[in-house]
C-alpha cells in the first residue's frame, strides 16, 4: 500500500500515490520487475466521471510515449489514455472488461489499465514527473475546474 | 393440365408472395406453387415466431424492472403455453393475411411440392399424391432456404435443435449451449437467457455476429453479454456435440487451440442456413448454379431465359426484406422490366438485448475500400430519451466519407435499433451527408437523437457529451 499526498478542492480531494512517477496528463507508471504498471490517476479519473467502459490496446500493440493506450467511456465522455512509456503492451487488466468501475474505486491499485514492455525506460521515465511535481500541477488543475462556472 | 398463367412462382414465402403480387399488380396471371404454408420460413419458424419470443422476454424483464418506473408488479412470471399461443395466434394471423392478399389479388394459390420439369413448366405434387403440371410464360424460383448441416459429429442427435425446434418451448433448459454466434444464435440466446437458462455462445469467428455488424457493435455487444453472466466464447472451433448424461458436451478449440469442453443440458445449432435448390429440376432444365445458390445476375435473371430467381435461393444476404426487394425486381422483369438489384441499403437486424442494426459499410470495410475514412460515434448514455427508458446500453456509430461526409454506413447497437436504423437506410441510399443528418431538426425527446449527436460528432460538435 503506497503513502498518498492529498488535497482538498472545492468538496472533492485528491489523492497522489508516492511510489510511481507522473505524466502531465494524468497517467501514472510504476516499474513492477522488468514492466511498467501504468493507469490514470485520482484526479484524471473523478475529472471524467463513472467509467462505463475501458477499451485498452490488445496485448503485443506497439506504443510511443503519448499514443493512445486506452479509450475510457464515461457517461459525460470518451477520453483518450496517452501512454506515459513506449514500447509494448504485455498484459492488460482483466477487470478492464467486467468491471472497469475500478478505474474511479481504486485508480492506483485494482483499477490499472496496462503492464507495458518498456522500450527505453530511461530516457521516457526521465520526462515524467515525481509525485511533489506531479501533486503540485495536479492541484493547480483541480482549482481550474473548480473555478470554472 | 391447367392453363397457361403469365407467371408462375415456385414457393410463397416473402420472396415469392412479394413478387406474386407485384406481377399481379401488374397485370399478369400469376399462379404460386407452395408445398407448406404461404409466408415460407419468415413467416412460420422464421422472423415472426422469433420475435413474439423476444417481445415477451422483453416485456417480461421489464415487467421486472417496474419499481424503477414507479409501477408494482408483483412476480412477473413466463406462462410458457400461453407464450407458445401468442407466437403462434401472431403467425396464423399474418399467413392468413397473406392468404388474404393473393386472393384479393386475383392469384392462384396452388399446393404442392413444385419442380421444374422444362423452362415454362412446373410439375406440383399434392399430398394427395395427385400430380399436376403447371405452365407459365415465365418462372420465379423462390424456393428459399434450409437449415444448414455443416459436418460436425453430433449436430443430428436427438435433442439438438435446430432453430425451429428452439421455438418450441415446453420447459426452461437450466445450462443451453448455442452452437453459432450469429444473428439467429445470439436471438434465441437472448430468449432463453430472458426465460432464465444461464447461456454460454460458441462462434467459431473472432467477433460475434461475424458479416453482419461493425467490429465495435459487435465487441460491445459481446461485453454487455458477459456483463450479464452468459458465457461468450469466439475464435471456438467445435468439434463436436456428444451426448453426456441427460444433457450435451460440445467439444471445441479455443481461440488459442487449446481443447476445450461445456456442458449443459440443451444445446442449439446455428449455423446457418444453405439455399433450398436440391431436387427441383433445375440442372436438369439447364438452370445454371453457384454453389448450392441459384446463378443470377443483376437483374435476377438466370441462365435461362424464361427463368428468373429471388430470396435465400440467390447468394447475398439471406434476410426477409432482401427477398422482398428480390420479388419486386424479379417481378417487374418477368412482366417486361430490365430493373436491377440494389442492396445498398438492406439493413441487417438483429433483435439481441439490446438490439444490433447496421446499414451500408462497416469501419473496416470502408477502409479497405481505400476510402478516407471519418467515423463518429454517441453512446446512447447521453441520450434523454434512453435515459427515460432506463435503456441505456448502446452507441450510435456512422461511417462517413471524411471530406465530403458521405455517410457510408450506419451501426446501432441500443434500444430500438432495429427501427432506427431505417433513417441510416435512408441515408445511405440518398447518398446523404453527416450535415444532412445533423441540420434534419430531430426531435426532443427521442432515440434517433443519438443518430443527430454522432453526425455531429463528424464534425467534433457534439452537443450533449464530450467527444475525445
Amino acid at each position: 500500500m503506497p503513502d498518498y499526498l492529498e488535497t482538498t478542492v472545492d468538496k472533492f480531494v485528491f489523492r497522489v500515490a508516492t511510489d510511481r512517477l507522473y505524466s502531465p496528463e494524468g497517467v501514472w507508471a510504476l516499474a513492477v520487475g522488468d514492466r511498467i504498471r501504468i493507469g490514470m490517476t485520482d484526479f484524471l479519473q473523478q475529472l471524467n466521471g463513472d467509467v462505463a467502459f475501458a477499451e485498452v490496446k490488445p496485448e503485443g500493440t506497439v506504443l510511443g510515449i503519448g499514443d493512445e493506450v486506452a479509450l475510457i467511456e464515461t457517461i459525460k465522455t470518451n477520453v483518450g489514455v496517452p501512454s506515459p512509456v513506449g514500447g509494448t503492451v504485455a498484459e492488460v487488466n482483466p477487470a478492464m472488461e467486467l468491471s472497469p468501475e475500478a478505474i474511479n474505486g481504486d485508480p492506483y491499485g485494482e483499477g490499472w489499465l496496462a503492464l507495458v514492455d518498456a522500450r527505453d525506460w530511461p530516457t521516457d521515465r526521465a520526462a515524467l514527473l515525481d509525485p511533489e511535481a506531479y501533486f503540485e500541477l495536479m492541484t493547480g488543475q483541480a482549482r481550474e475546474e473548480a473555478n470554472k462556472p | 393440365m391447367t392453363e397457361p398463367f403469365d407467371v408462375a412462382v415456385l414457393g410463397g414465402g416473402p420472396a415469392g408472395y412479394v413478387a406474386a403480387l407485384r406481377a399481379a399488380q401488374l397485370g399478369a396471371r400469376v399462379v404460386v406453387v407452395e408445398k407448406e404454408r404461404v409466408g415460407g420460413t419468415c413467416l412460420n419458424i422464421g422472423c415472426i415466431p422469433t420475435k413474439a419470443l423476444t417481445t415477451s422476454t422483453e416485456l417480461l424483464l421489464k415487467a421486472r424492472r417496474a419499481h424503477e418506473f414507479g409501477v408494482a408488479i408483483p412476480t412477473a412470471a413466463p406462462d410458457l403455453p400461453a407464450l407458445m399461443e401468442y407466437k403462434q395466434g401472431t403467425v396464423d394471423a399474418l399467413v392468413g393475411g397473406v392468404e388474404h392478399l393473393l386472393k384479393k389479388a386475383g392469384v392462384t394459390l396452388l399446393r404442392g411440392s413444385g419442380h421444374l420439369v422444362a423452362p415454362t413448366t412446373i410439375a406440383v405434387q399434392g399430398d394427395t399424391g395427385v400430380g399436376v403440371t403447371v405452365s407459365a410464360r415465365r418462372l420465379i424460383l423462390a424456393p428459399g432456404s434450409i437449415t444448414a448441416r455443416p459436418p460436425i459429429p453430433g449436430l443430428d442427435l436427438t435433442g439438438v435443435m435446430t432453430s425451429t425446434e428452439a421455438l418450441d418451448i415446453t420447459d426452461v433448459p437450466t445450462h443451453l449451449i448455442v452452437v453459432g454466434g450469429g444473428v439467429i444464435g445470439l436471438e434465441f440466446a437472448c430468449i432463453y437467457e430472458a426465460l432464465g437458462s444461464r447461456v454460454t455462445i460458441l462462434e467459431m469467428m473472432p467477433t460475434l455476429l461475424p458479416g453482419a455488424t461493425d467490429e465495435v457493435i459487435a465487441q460491445r455487444l459481446a461485453l454487455l453479454l458477459r456483463r450479464r453472466g452468459m458465457t461468450v466464447i469466439t475464435g471456438a472451433q467445435v468439434e463436436a456435440v456428444a451426448s453426456s448424461g441427460s444433457g450435451f458436451a460440445v467439444t471445441y478449440l479455443d481461440a488459442k487451440g487449446v481443447p476445450s469442453r461445456v456442458e449443459g443440458d440443451r444445446a442449439l445449432a446455428a449455423l446457418g442456413r444453405w439455399p433450398n435448390t436440391d431436387g427441383l429440376g433445375l440442372t436438369e432444365v439447364g438452370v445454371k448454379m453457384d454453389g448450392r445458390a441459384i446463378a443470377v445476375d443483376e437483374h435476377l435473371a438466370t441462365s435461362v431465359p424464361t427463368v428468373w430467381a429471388v430470396g435465400d435461393a440467390v447468394s447475398g444476404p439471406m434476410l426477409a426484406h432482401k427477398a422482398m426487394v428480390d420479388g419486386r425486381v424479379a417481378a417487374e422483369n418477368a412482366c417486361g422490366g430490365s430493373r436491377t438489384v440494389d442492396y445498398r441499403s438492406v439493413p441487417n437486424v438483429v433483435f439481441t438485448r439490446p438490439e444490433v442494426a447496421s446499414v451500408g459499410l462497416t469501419e473496416a470495410q470502408a477502409r479497405q475500400r481505400g476510402a478516407d475514412v471519418k467515423v463518429a460515434q454517441s453512446p446512447f448514455s447521453a441520450n434523454p430519451r434512453a435515459r427515460i427508458l432506463g435503456e441505456t446500453d448502446g452507441l450510435v456509430k456512422l461511417v462517413c466519407e471524411a471530406g465530403s461526409g458521405a455517410v457510408l454506413g450506419a451501426h446501432i447497437l441500443g434500444p430500438h435499433a432495429t427501427d432506427l436504423i431505417a433513417e441510416g437506410a435512408l441515408a445511405v441510399q440518398l447518398g446523404a451527408t453527416a450535415d444532412d443528418l445533423a441540420w434534419t431538426t430531430h426531435a426532443h425527446p427521442t432515440l434517433p437523437e443519438a443518430m443527430l449527436e454522432a453526425a455531429l460528432g463528424f464534425r467534433d460538435a457534439t452537443i450533449h457529451f464530450r467527444a475525445r
